[in-house]
């Protein structure tokens, strides 16, 4: 869980993310309280987002979130 | 809805998409006109080499990589005084991955996590304060590094820090601006672009009109563009379209993510934790008056540089290594006289080889090595 489905190090064959200033296009499965939610990726991989810079969003949302923030709610014509 | 997140990516990558629009680049350019368009982001750089987009563009459409690879513009001395604190005791240093890699004057922070410092790797500032929760016996110090996409998240994480009285958790901010490199780029009289695709996802929080100068002072179009290999190829075609119409203009191909105004909430947030550096350091582009960001005096309290001594000392980069020249885009990489050589992704000299998104990796890890593309 600690790597969210991501390469577990940054080597020289895999794109990381965070470093790399981009975002992952990620699906809002559940809001908590606090302004955290879980998201979920492409691939399946689950995470734990702060959802503060985008809220209100809700289950089945998409949004783009890096280094574990969500930073813009994705149009859901677009993104679905 | 559940194949969602795979339309949306694979109908950027379909080849023959991909080849109608090199067709229309070519139809775009003019027989005898150079054109140097630099891009950006070093997420670019590596969408470019990975999925071979240079391979479609005419051989007159020169792509230079920009300075927007987060890593490769740290210089050796921050990577210094982040070991320190490393090293001081009952500190447990927390960074992203490609950070530990970087060699600073005297070895990595990977070299210091070998002898005995407690560095481990974090894929946010969110779990740097986890581990600090989990530990409240120890220091926990988060080294913050990235552009404005990164930024917000530390500042929310040192707003959530300091609601809850977190003592143990501080940062050391090394977060850089987007602007005032490409300002200094602009200004370079040994660089002559004619035009820039813009960084995707640094506009989600900026949103286009801190790009307005690039138009109106320097003549110059910019595209904002998306990551996969078809958003590039449009944001090109874009950018010779205006070329080729005289104009100059900040344009949105990445309308899909990319607000006009950015978030005004995330702004609002970083204003609020952050201040301004009067100046700061950027590997091969040297100081840059406010391009970086430092803890606000209302966080004083959560900035590691507070909290613990740093040398502060600065360190010049290895004379072998021309990672400035690469991320200036004055020279390609396999230019460079150590590349492929003395310096390889294992055992890098300079930062540009250090991180995937690095210029230098993205040639190496791609069979780059060489030299000038075929005729399209």
């Amino acid at each position: 869980m600690a790597t969210n489905g991501r390469s577990a190090a940054c080597g020289p064959h895999q794109g990381c993310i965070t470093c790399g200033d981009e975002g992952l296009v990620m699906r809002v499965t559940a809001v908590g309280e606090d302004g955290l939610g879980a998201c979920a990726g492409p691939d399946g991989a689950r995470e734990t987002v702060d959802l503060a810079l985008v809220a209100p969003v809700g289950p089945g949302d998409s949004v783009l979130v890096h280094a574990g923030v969500a930073l813009v709610r994705l149009d859901s014509r677009e993104a679905a | 809805m559940s194949d969602g997140g795979m339309r949306f990516v694979e109908e950027y990558r379909d080849p023959a998409l991909g080849r109608a629009l090199a067709g229309e680049i070519l139809a775009a350019v003019e027989p005898g006109r150079h054109y140097k368009l630099m891009e950006v982001c070093g997420g670019h750089t590596h969408s470019i080499y990975k999925y071979g987009v240079d391979d479609l563009l005419p051989q007159n459409v020169e792509l230079v990589h920009g300075p927007g690879c987060p890593v490769c513009v740290i210089p050796m001395g921050r990577v210094d005084d982040g070991i320190a604190i490393a090293r001081e005791p009952g500190v447990l240093f927390t960074c992203f991955g490609d950070m530990m890699r970087v060699p600073g004057a005297d070895g990595s922070l990977l070299d210091a996590k070998a002898e005995g410092a407690d560095v481990r790797m974090v894929y946010s500032p969110l779990d740097a304060l986890r581990i600090a929760r989990e530990n409240p016996d120890r220091e926990v110090v988060f080294f913050a590094i990235g552009f404005e996409t990164t930024a917000p998240s530390t500042a929310l994480t040192l707003k959530r820090a300091k609601a809850e009285g977190i003592g143990n958790f501080s940062v050391m901010c090394n977060h850089v601006l987007i602007v005032p490199p490409l300002r200094a780029l602009l200004e370079s009289p040994d660089l002559r672009l004619d035009g820039f695709v813009g960084p995707g996802h640094v506009s989600t929080v900026v949103g286009a009109r801190p790009f307005d100068f690039i138009p109106a002072d320097y003549g110059k179009p910019i595209v904002i563009a998306g990551f996969e290999p078809l958003d590039i190829l449009h944001a090109i075609r874009m950018l010779l379209a205006q070329l080729a119409d005289g104009r100059c203009e900040v344009e949105n191909q990445y309308t899909r993510v990319v607000p006009w105004e950015g978030n005004p909430r995330a702004l609002e947030v970083m204003a609020e934790v952050f201040a301004l550096r009067p100046h700061f350091e950027w590997r091969g582009l040297g100081f840059i008056s406010q391009s970086a960001l430092r803890l606000s005096d209302d966080y004083a309290d959560l900035d590691a540089e507070q909290r613990f001594p740093v040398p502060g000392v600065r360190v010049a980069d290895p004379k072998a290594c021309q990672c400035g020249e690469v991320l200036k885009g004055v020279i390609k990489p396999y230019e460079c006289k150590v590349f492929g050589t003395a310096c390889t992704p294992e055992r890098p000299i300079g930062t540009c080889m250090v991180s995937s998104e690095g210029a230098c990796a993205a040639y190496y890890n791609y069979g780059r090595f060489a030299r000038e593309r075929e005729v399209v």
